[in-house]
């Protein structure tokens, strides 16, 4: 991985389609390393497949993609630099939220409380339920955990799908204080969502698929 | 839309009509067309199957003691008891549950069907274990009664435990208090035909079981049975919706799991279930080994029940003592599986989808090297303690047996790792033509994966098998092999480069 290259992501010529439905065609996207962009767009537009896609959880039909100036793939090196939120979740039998939590710190050689993990758990709402399984806990709790799990390890790019969904105000404007102290400590945000305020909060600059060539999927 | 409450209507009649408009979509002749198939079903397999099925329900002589008929009497009872406990045993089919459960229509009729056919079932299998039991243990000619009223003993136990475990549906603490009764049961069952193996009980003696028993046993048995039905019957309404909603998504998956050949469904849910009753508090991830290995013994810590298990089962193997060495040898082998299976649930949750890994950063190679380990102390104790107890109930010849055992101990991790690792049964194999009809390939190779590693453990089946002492010579082969076999499978199915188990 090419840690000197001055983009994070480089998008050029992305074209894929489900079955004879083309959902994106020839799209362009440039994320400079420290930057925070928000692509928007009405459902079915392809966001998702494009978050999927630079993710490398999707094969594209034809196009280039490149983060931090090498293809995504699904090295351990990858996957140490980038988190994505685009795929739902899983979760380990027989460990509680706060083990999880300590499982994500402890496998990045942070210390559980240096991480800060159970002000992580108050910040996002779920202290209650540390010791919970996340199994039993509702979609929104699920939705905070995933990216408190997400925020709490090292990364240098964040690719998030609609991080907004299934919170309430509060915890909207405290997820979006987060990722604008995550742009400010030099990392980079790609994310798809349908809340401007929201985007605008986290300090990404709004993007719309319309502008990046995509067609309308309906 | 009207706010107003609804009649109570008839479940007969709702049921007629759902039948009659799904057979309007079915084409003539159908249901006459599987019945045709289920019966030809039944007799080709009991045709083909007739010779086993009469060994294991009426030998032509009587072959285990009275000490084993009765130990058998009681793992009867108590499979028997936790298998109606899993299944229900009142549920309803899943359309049912969510149309006509919230309908306004008599609970106690719309359940009485699933109480009937629950008894029936039950009855049955009781039946057969009865007449098992007697075909097994009394000596010919078997006295009149016994013959018959053995098995309808155990049809009325069988509907007497149905009913107890109805019992238990409805009530937490009588659900939690039973089935570890029939744990017991379990357990005391195996240690009398562990002991029966080991010490050669006397057979029963001709006339064995008396007539008067037999016959007082099943005129209070059929009191007890009756009384029993009839107050379930009339408390049947007050069994608690979401026991029904559980048993039907019960019925569900075992259907899906069966109709789908996937047995994974089964799995996942017995184990989304057991984390669902437990309460657990949040403990430190123990610092000092690698942090799946820490997590692994995070959940070995919370499993003190399987461990119990295992440790009992290693007593097993001794029920084979008087088969082929070969036999005895393959069995401790597949126990080893068991062992190491207790912390796979995190790789089976690893290999079905690889986001927690993608989120922990770890290769696969990392992954799986670090999940080995746990397994691997775990088989390795298992097969030391079981063939330590071999070897002391005189049935191995001299030698280090325990250390064999944990040489062992890497082909049952690297086995069931690979056995973990399987995830779906893939359905889109070839299937071979056989002179018997159509095989599918992708169950069957889905069967034997984690098995076929334990092929590793060869040098200890043909030690077994040829029943010389053992040198330290053969524990060292047999340790060469695993450790050889264990790394050549983590470096052929693993990468530095990937992340993905699969």
């Amino acid at each position: 991985m090419d840690h000197s290259a001055h983009s994070a992501i480089e998008v050029r010529g992305l074209s894929v389609s489900y079955g004879s439905t083309p959902v994106l065609v020839d799209v362009a996207l440039t994320v400079p390393v420290g930057a925070g962009v928000c692509v928007t767009g009405e459902n079915g537009i392809g966001k998702s497949t494009l978050l999927r896609c630079i993710a490398s959880l999707q094969r594209a039909d034809a196009g280039e993609i490149e983060v931090f100036g090498g293809p995504p793939g699904s090295t351990p090196e990858f996957w140490r630099a980038v988190v994505t939120t685009v795929e739902p979740p899983t979760w380990y039998p027989g460990l509680t939220t706060r083990e999880h939590a300590e499982l994500v710190c402890r496998a990045h050689g942070q210390d559980p409380v240096d991480a800060g993990i159970d002000e992580a758990l108050e910040r996002f709402g779920i202290a209650s339920h540390a010791d919970a399984i996340p199994p039993s806990m509702s979609s929104g709790q699920k939705q905070r955990l995933t990216l408190a799990l997400a925020l709490l390890r090292p990364s240098r790019l964040l690719i998030l799908d609609e991080p907004e969904q299934r919170l309430d105000p509060e915890g909207r404007a405290s997820v979006a204080a987060l990722l604008h102290a995550y742009l400010a400590d030099g990392g980079t945000v790609l994310m798809a969502s349908h809340d401007d305020a929201f985007a605008a909060a986290a300090g990404c600059t709004m993007i719309s698929m319309a502008d990046l060539h995509a067609i309308d999927a309906r | 839309m009207t706010a107003t409450a609804t009649a109570t209507v008839r479940v007969a009649g709702v049921r007629r009509w759902v039948r009659r408009t799904r057979s309007a979509h079915r084409e003539r002749g159908e249901t006459l067309g599987n019945f045709y198939f289920a019966v030809l079903f039944v007799v080709i397999v009991g045709g083909m199957l007739h010779r086993q099925l009469t060994a294991i329900f009426w030998p032509g002589t009587p072959n285990a003691s009275e000490l084993a008929g009765g130990s058998l009497t009681l793992l009867i009872t108590g499979g028997l008891y936790l298998a109606l406990r899993r299944l229900g045993p009142l549920g309803l089919s899943r359309p049912a549950a969510s149309w006509l459960l919230t309908a306004p229509v008599s609970r106690r009729r719309l359940l009485l069907p699933s109480l009937w056919l629950a008894t029936i079932g039950a009855a049955i299998a009781g039946a057969l274990g009865g007449f098992a039991i007697v075909g097994h243990v009394a000596a010919r000619p078997v006295p009149g009664p016994a013959e018959a009223l053995l098995p309808l003993i155990g049809a009325l136990l069988g509907g007497g435990l149905l009913l107890i475990a109805l019992g238990a549906q409805a009530d937490r603490w009588w659900s939690a208090w039973s089935d570890n009764a029939a744990y017991l049961v379990i357990a005391v069952g195996l240690a009398g035909l562990v002991v029966d193996s080991a010490w050669a009980a006397p057979r029963a003696p001709t006339g064995w079981p008396a007539g008067a028993v037999v016959t007082t046993a099943a005129a209070a048995l059929a009191l007890v049975v009756t009384t029993l039905f009839l107050l379930a019957v009339r408390r049947l309404a007050r069994t608690p919706n979401e026991r029904i909603l559980e048993a039907s998504k019960t019925a569900g998956t075992l259907l899906d799991s069966a109709f789908g050949i996937e047995p994974s469904f089964v799995t996942e849910m017995v184990e989304r279930r057991y984390w669902a009753r437990r309460r657990l508090r949040s403990r430190r991830l123990w610092a000092r080994v690698p942090v799946l290995v820490a997590q692994d013994l995070l959940l070995l810590r919370r499993r003190p029940r399987r461990l119990i298990w295992l440790a009992g089962a290693t007593t097993l193997p001794a029920l084979l003592t008087h088969a082929p060495g070969w036999t005895l040898g393959a069995a401790v082998l597949i126990g080893g599986l068991a062992a190491g299976g207790t912390t796979a649930a995190t790789v089976r949750t690893d290999a079905g989808n690889p986001v927690l890994l993608r989120l922990l950063g770890l290769s696969s190679r990392e992954a799986i090297t670090q999940r080995l380990w746990v397994p691997g102390v775990l088989a390795g104790l298992w097969y030391a303690a079981t063939l330590t107890l071999l070897h002391g109930l005189g049935d191995l010849p001299a030698g280090p047996w325990w250390a064999l055992g944990l040489a062992l101990g890497p082909v049952g991790a690297a086995a069931t790792l690979r056995k973990a690792r399987t995830g779906f049964v893939d359905n889109s194999l070839l299937p071979l033509d056989t002179p018997m009809g159509a095989f599918s390939t992708g169950p069957a190779l889905s069967a034997v994966a984690g098995v076929d590693i334990l092929l590793l453990g060869l040098p200890t089946v043909v030690q077994i098998a040829q029943g010389t002492p053992l040198t330290w010579t053969g524990v060292v082969v047999q340790g060469a092999v695993a450790v050889i076999g264990a790394r050549a499978y983590l470096s052929g199915t693993t990468a530095t480069d990937r992340v993905e188990l699969r």
